[in-house]
Order: structure tokens, then sequence, then C-alpha cells
């Protein structure tokens, strides 16, 4: 500590307090009541009575008495696991149970076919509170769709809610009749409807898809929404690099090489993606209470679902049952999928704490929009990929949140766990 | 005339010989129990078959008050909430200025669940700041979420036997002193003629006519804070009818007495103890508003402040020995009781509002004194009329307004 030691210290702090809270009581209108009641202000203390007001003492032995931060209890509701979601993406080869999918050629191209059906549920937000929620199979954030760039990716939908649905993926679709939207196509599909959905995977990038019935933001807010990578194709890279970067200047044959690499990197296809720890998140919000702000944020729907379970304040946690931090390998690069589905609020942001990393906005470049940088932030379906190197760390507790104060207070503050 | 009296009974009634005794020839005792069974059976073929299972016209809302906050020390916030919705409640997670944050409950039962009309504390571990608002907020299991904030929050005192000592001195100064010096002016009331007496009486009336708009005002503002459950508005409406009609009962019971010849009933004391307990449960109402006000560490006592209780208080004196300044002087200890009667019940209202402080007991206390206060003023009028004045003579209007007047602006020294 500097020239003031802590007693010294408490005085003044306390002095300063006792005046604030002076010239407040004299402003703080009090009713009749408040005062037969507020006892009214003026003057000393005729009968010899001391004042009431707390006298704020300074001794804080450990961080128990700032009260513990974070949702209180473990979630219940173990439909959903945000542990498993980061990792579960949908091929049409392999993928998640819930997700009906396969793989074959047609004309010459891979289609990736996947069965989607909306569904109204309830889902858990914060340990024991429910949320009624429309939920691509039956899960928020809807299923990560993954597919290689050129591919055909078909979604048999069926709409199972109470509600006319739609989805929208926010892809480079050359058909209008595939669009999504409540005025083209087979426009919103009613209860029990169904509708088979084709697009080409195109740009490489990591994309949004949701709902776009209307009401939009009801529909979106609720949980329809996801994420759909496309892997860039290295062989295309190699022929067409220039779509690939935001760089006017000459491509010489190590920049197409590193391009490629960094390609071969990012699809899922080739060995090199196997070095790579991928991870999707989306950062998601919930209005519980219909006055059109959140009570909820999160990465992946659960308020401090990457959290820790306990910890004393003085450096010693555990993990929760439910709320524990995302456990990564230093020796493996990390790459995360991020994209924003909140609603109401203008951005959402991602931080890193004692750590920058690369950001590819969209994802449609194989070279950064920004190098080094520990805060991005996204309005609402954008999103971005981020590759974050902890080789150089020492093991341990490594946060991540919206740099918004108040989301990550609300449960979008999460951890990584370097092992 | 012999005949007369024998056919009506002192309530006014005609005995009901010429009734058929034994309708469709049961006991009488049948005939009163018969509906009581039988809504006894309807319940319980209702409760058993339930009808109405297939009738459901959506769920109903929960609802849950935070009837007040205390805090205990700077490290803990305390919400005391009632559920008042008709279904049980989980409250399962708190947030404090928008931030997710410990809490445990207490008072339910070990979990987060509340059932109907169940109260319970939220005990909060936060490091607060004196006179810094404290917006708190539950998030119940379905995301409904009940607000409410701690306006420029500062330590509640909690218990302790100081505490107590503190309230009573309070109680003696703004309470028990203003009305004894106020009795003091009785030899002087004894002096005056009937007019003036009259007008003294009246302006008493008027004093306790200000009270019972005062404290029934604050019975219907503090009403708003009462968990919907228990109908604030309906309990002050109960309260103050039955103060009233419970008071009037004994009044009525007394004019027996003295028709049957009862001389100590027909005196003025009555009535001065009848004042003298309207006053006191004002009093007492006061004392709540003290002594909750302190249990919220909402309070800073200041001479200036006192002065405007004493001022306020000191006019309840005469109130209460005006109605037996006729007639023989009754024994000292009675003047003592009066005083006790009318200025102590301060005391006892700031220890009860400062221990199990509820705005549904201060709304209740405030209704019970409203009522008794209005029946007092009827029987001020009265005992005016009986002498042979007349309740609405110049004087005694003007003096009616005094006392109006008086309570108003003395009230203002103690609102600020």
């Amino acid at each position: 500590m500097p020239s003031i030691d802590y007693n010294s210290a408490a005085d003044i702090t306390k002095r300063l307090e006792e005046r604030l809270v002076e010239s407040l009581t004299g402003e703080t209108s009090v009713s009749r009541r408040t005062v037969l009641g507020g006892l009214g202000v003026a003057g000393s203390a005729a009968v010899g009575l001391g004042s009431s007001r707390a006298s704020a003492t300074s001794d804080h032995d450990n961080g128990d008495e700032h009260g513990n931060f974070g949702a209180v209890g473990e979630y219940r509701d173990l439909n959903f696991d945000p542990h498993e979601f980061l990792t579960a993406f949908n091929t049409g080869e392999s993928g998640q149970d819930n997700v009906p999918q396969q793989v074959y050629e047609e004309d010459g191209r891979t289609v990736r076919e996947f069965e989607f059906t909306a569904v109204d549920t309830t889902i858990a937000i914060a340990p024991g509170v429910e949320f009624s929620a429309w939920a691509y199979n039956g899960q928020v954030p809807g299923p990560t769709i993954r597919a290689v760039e050129g591919d055909l990716i078909r979604v048999k939908f069926t709409n199972l809610g109470r509600h006319a649905h739609t989805i929208h993926p926010h892809l480079k679709n050359l058909n209008p009749r595939m669009d999504g939207i409540p005025q083209n196509g087979p426009g919103v599909l009613d209860t029990g409807e169904s509708f088979t959905y084709e697009w080409i995977a195109q740009p490489a990038g990591t994309h949004f898809y949701h709902c776009h019935s209307l009401p939009l933001k009801e529909h979106i807010h609720r949980g329809l929404y996801g994420t759909i990578i496309v892997d860039p194709d290295p062989e295309r890279v190699r022929e067409s690099p220039r779509e690939y970067v935001n760089y006017p200047g000459p491509i010489t044959d190590d920049f197409r090489e590193q391009l490629v690499a960094e390609a071969k990197s990012r699809n899922h296809e080739y060995a090199e993606n196997d070095a790579v720890n991928e991870m999707v998140m989306v950062m998601n919000s919930f209005d519980t209470n219909f006055d059109g702000g959140n009570e909820v944020y999160a990465a992946n729907t659960r308020a401090f679902g990457y959290g820790v379970g306990a910890t004393d304040g003085n450096g010693n946690w555990t993990p929760g049952e439910t709320k524990r931090p995302i456990q990564i390998d230093k020796n493996e690069r990390q790459r995360v999928y991020l994209s924003n589905a909140t609603e109401f609020d203008l951005i959402n942001s991602f931080h890193t704490h004692s750590q920058f990393f690369d950001y590819y906005d969209h994802g449609t470049t194989l070279t950064p929009t920004n190098k080094t940088v520990d805060t991005i932030m996204q309005c609402q379906a954008q999103r971005g990929i981020l590759e974050i190197d902890y080789s150089d760390h020492e093991p341990g507790l490594y946060m991540f949140h919206a740099h918004q104060s108040e989301f990550a207070e609300l449960g979008w503050m999460s951890f990584f766990e370097v092992v | 005339m012999t005949d007369k009296t024998r056919n009506s009974t002192t309530d006014g009634g005609v005995p009901a010989e010429e009734e058929i005794t034994r309708p469709l020839g049961l006991p009488r005792w049948v005939s009163a129990l018969l509906p009581i069974v039988l809504l006894v059976l309807v319940l319980g073929v209702f409760a058993f078959t339930s009808p109405l299972a297939g009738v459901q016209s959506g769920e109903p809302l929960p609802d849950v008050t935070i009837t007040h906050t205390t805090l205990p020390s700077d490290e803990t916030v305390v919400l005391h909430v009632t559920n008042n919705g008709p279904e049980s409640v989980t409250i399962s997670q708190v947030l404090v200025d928008e931030a997710y944050w410990d809490f445990r409950v207490e008072g339910a039962g070990g979990d987060q669940t509340l059932a109907p009309m169940e109260s319970a504390q939220i005990v909060i571990p936060y490091h607060w700041n004196p006179g810094w608002d404290l917006d708190v907020t539950l998030v119940l299991s379905d995301g409904a979420t009940f607000d409410n904030t701690i306006v420029a929050p500062s330590q509640s005192p909690g218990f302790s036997l100081s505490l107590l000592g503190t309230l009573a001195v309070i109680g003696l100064f703004v309470g028990v002193i203003p009305v004894a010096l106020g009795m003091l002016w009785f030899p002087y009331i004894k002096t005056m003629s009937d007019r003036w007496l009259h007008a003294v009486l009246l302006f008493a009336a008027g004093v306790l006519g200000f009270l019972a708009f005062d404290a029934g005002f604050e019975a219907f503002e503090l009403a708003e804070r009462v968990p919907g459950a228990y109908e604030g508005n309906l309990l002050i409406v109960f309260g103050i009818f039955g103060a009233l009609l419970l008071v009037q009962a004994i009044s009525a019971w007394r004019e027996g007495r003295v028709a049957a010849g009862d001389k100590q009933a027909s005196s003025g004391l009555w009535i001065a103890y009848l004042v003298a307990v309207g006053i006191g449960l004002h009093n007492l109402a006061e004392g709540l508003a003290i002594g909750s006000s302190f249990a919220l560490g909402r309070v800073s006592l200041g001479a200036f402040l006192v002065i405007g209780f004493m001022l306020h208080n000191v006019t309840e004196g005469p109130a209460v020995v005006a109605p037996v300044a006729r007639g023989e002087r009754p024994a000292l200890k009675h003047f003592a009781a009066l005083g006790v009667i009318a200025g102590a019940p301060v005391i006892l209202g700031g220890w009860i509002g400062s221990l199990a402080y509820s705005p549904t007991i201060g709304a209740f206390f405030l209704a019970i004194g409203v009522g008794a206060i209005l029946q007092v003023d009827w029987e001020i009028a009265r005992m005016v009329r009986d002498a042979g004045g007349r309740v609405a003579s110049a004087t005694n209007l003007l003096a009616f307004l005094l006392g109006l007047g008086i309570m108003y602006v003395t009230d203002l020294f103690v609102a600020l």
C-alpha cells in the first residue's frame, strides 16, 4: 500500500461516508409516515440519543464479507450440457443424437442433410430459473451445422411448435425461395407443416441461422437460432486466394501456402484441423419478465455455466457439478466460433483476461481482421472466429466475459481452466 | 302500559312465542345446524370429486411482496417477503443492482419455496454503502421478478436492551411528558364557565378529529405495503369499524348501568377514560411508527423534532381532563392513570414497532386508533348536549376549528 495505512484509510472513509449520509438524509424527502417515522433531521440529539447510523467498518479479512457473487445453486435440468454443446458439430457424418443427419453425393456435390424440428420447450437459464423457449430440436442454441465450402446443406424442417416458424440462413443464398422469410418461398410454416430448405455452403466462415417469423424479437429471443460453420476448401483457396484476404498486394507463393495451411486447419476433413480445439459459443440472453430487458446473459444459454462452483475469494475454487470452467490444453491452439444472438441490447462483446487473440470477423477471411486484441464487439447476428494461444500461460483460471459489466454480472462470465 | 313492557325486550325486539318453535317438526337446534351440516357435505363432495377440475382458465400469477428490508450490518441485507399468490413460489435467484448474488432463505422450512401466505427472510451477504440506493430483485423459478429499492440505506439498530431504553426515553418525551403537562391545565379548566368548558371540549374534539384523519391517511398509505393477501385497505376498514363499534358497545352498556342507577358509571370520568384510550391508541400507532423507523434504520433524532412532538402532544392533555371538569374532582390516582393510558402507549408502540415491525400490524393499529377517536368525538358531542349546551354554537365550532388548526400547525414540526 502507498503512504496511508489501512487504519487511517478506514477513518477517512468513515468520515466521508458519514458526511455523505448526512447530506443525503437532509435531502431524502420523507413522507409523514416515514417520519413519524423518519423522525426528522434537524438539530442534535437533545435527549442524549446517539445517531443510529451505521459506522462503516473496513475490516475485510476475507472476501466473504463482501458476499459471494454469482448465481446460487446448481442446474438440475440435465437435458442440455453446455460443455458438450461447445464441441457438438453436426456434419452429416457425425453429430448429435437429437439431430438426424446423413451425408451423400448428388450431382457431383456433397449433400449434408439434417432434420430440424421446432418445438416449444422449457430450458434452464440460471439455477432454478426456467424459461419458456422455442427451440430447434429442443435445444438453445440450436444444433451447430458444419459443412465444407460448396456443399449443399439440406434441412428437412418440421414445425411442431404452437407458432409459425422458419429457418433463415445467413449464407450467400442464390435462391430467394430458400431464404426462410415470411414473404417468400413457403413463407412461415404453421404447426405441423414441413419444408426442405437447401442452401449452398458459402462463403467460408462462421454463420448464423435463425427463425424469421414475426414478431422477430420474440422468435429470436425465445431461442430459435444457431451456428452454421462453413469450412474453407484448401484447394479453392489455392486457386483463388484473393477471395480469402482483405489485401490488395501481390500474393507470393509463401503467402498462398500460408493461406492454404490456415484453410486446412479450419477444415474438419483435414488432419491439420485435429490439432486445434474448436468451440462454438453463441452469446445469448433472456428476458424473463417481459420488460424488454434481459435478466440473464450467457455464452451458450446458461448463466455462469462456464463459471466456478465455489470460491473462497482467496484464489481457492472448486468446480461445481454443472457450473465449471472450460478445461483447455495449453499446448493446443484454441478456436472459438463466436456469434451474437442477444436480443434487446445493441451489442455484446467478448473479452479475454491476460490474453490477446486474433479475430476473423464473420470468419470469411484467412488473415485476421483484428490482430492481437483482447476485446471485440458484435452486433446481433454478427459473428467471427477467435484464435487463442495459451501455450505461454501458466496453468490456472483465465476469465473471459462480456465487457458490458451488466451482462457479465447477469451471467455472461466464464473461465478457461488452462491445464 | 304493563302490556307493552311485557312484550318488548330491552333491545326493542318482539318475543317470538307466537312463532313456530318446531319447524317441520324438528327440534330448534336441528334446524340451526342443518345448513352447516349440508354445507360441509357439499364442500366434501366438491373436494373429493373436483367437478371443476376440467375448468382451467389459466394459471394464477405469482405475487410476492417485499414488505420491508432490514440492514443488520453493513455486510448484510435482509428482505422480508410474503407470498401473496394462491400458488407456491420458489425464489431461485437474487439480483443486487443487476448482478446475481449469493443469498439464503430463512424461515421457509429450509428450502427456497414459499407456500401461499408464507413469509420468509432473504438474507444477502452484500457489502452495501450507507446512503447509496440499492436495488434488489427476486427472480422466481419461472423468471418472474419482484423488485425493491432500498433508498439511502443505513444500518438498522437491531435488538438490544439499550434500544428498548432509548425508545422508552423517546416515548417519555414525546408521549407521557407532554400529555401530563397538558393535564396541568385542569385546575384552570375547572374554573371555566360552561360555555368555555364546552368550547374546550370541542377543541379537544377538533384535536382528535385531526388525529383521526392523520392516522387514517397514514393507515391507507401503509396499506400499500401490506401483502395483498391480507387486503390492507379492508383490514383498515375492519379496524376502524371494529374499534368504533366495540367502544360504542361498551359505552351503550355503561348507559344501561347508568339507567340502572349506577352512579359511578355516569361520571365524566368515564368519558375521560375513553378519551385517554382513544389518544392512547393513537399514540401507540405513533410509537409503532417511531419504533419501526428505528428498526428500518430511518431515524435521526433531533431536538427540533422532539420539541415538535411535545407541542403536538401537549394539546392532548386538556382533551383528556376536560370531561372531568364538572362535579367532584376525581382522585389523583385517576389523573395518573389517565396520563399513563394516553401517553405511555408511545413507549409500548415503540417497542412493538422496533421488535416486530410489519406494515400489516402498523396499519391495523392506526385503524383501531381512528375508530376509537371517532367514537370519542361522538361521545364528547353527547356530553356537551347532555350538559344542556349546544354542540354547534359559534364558540364551539370555532373551538373545534382551532383544535384542527393547532394540530395542523404543530404537525408541520414533526413532518419534516
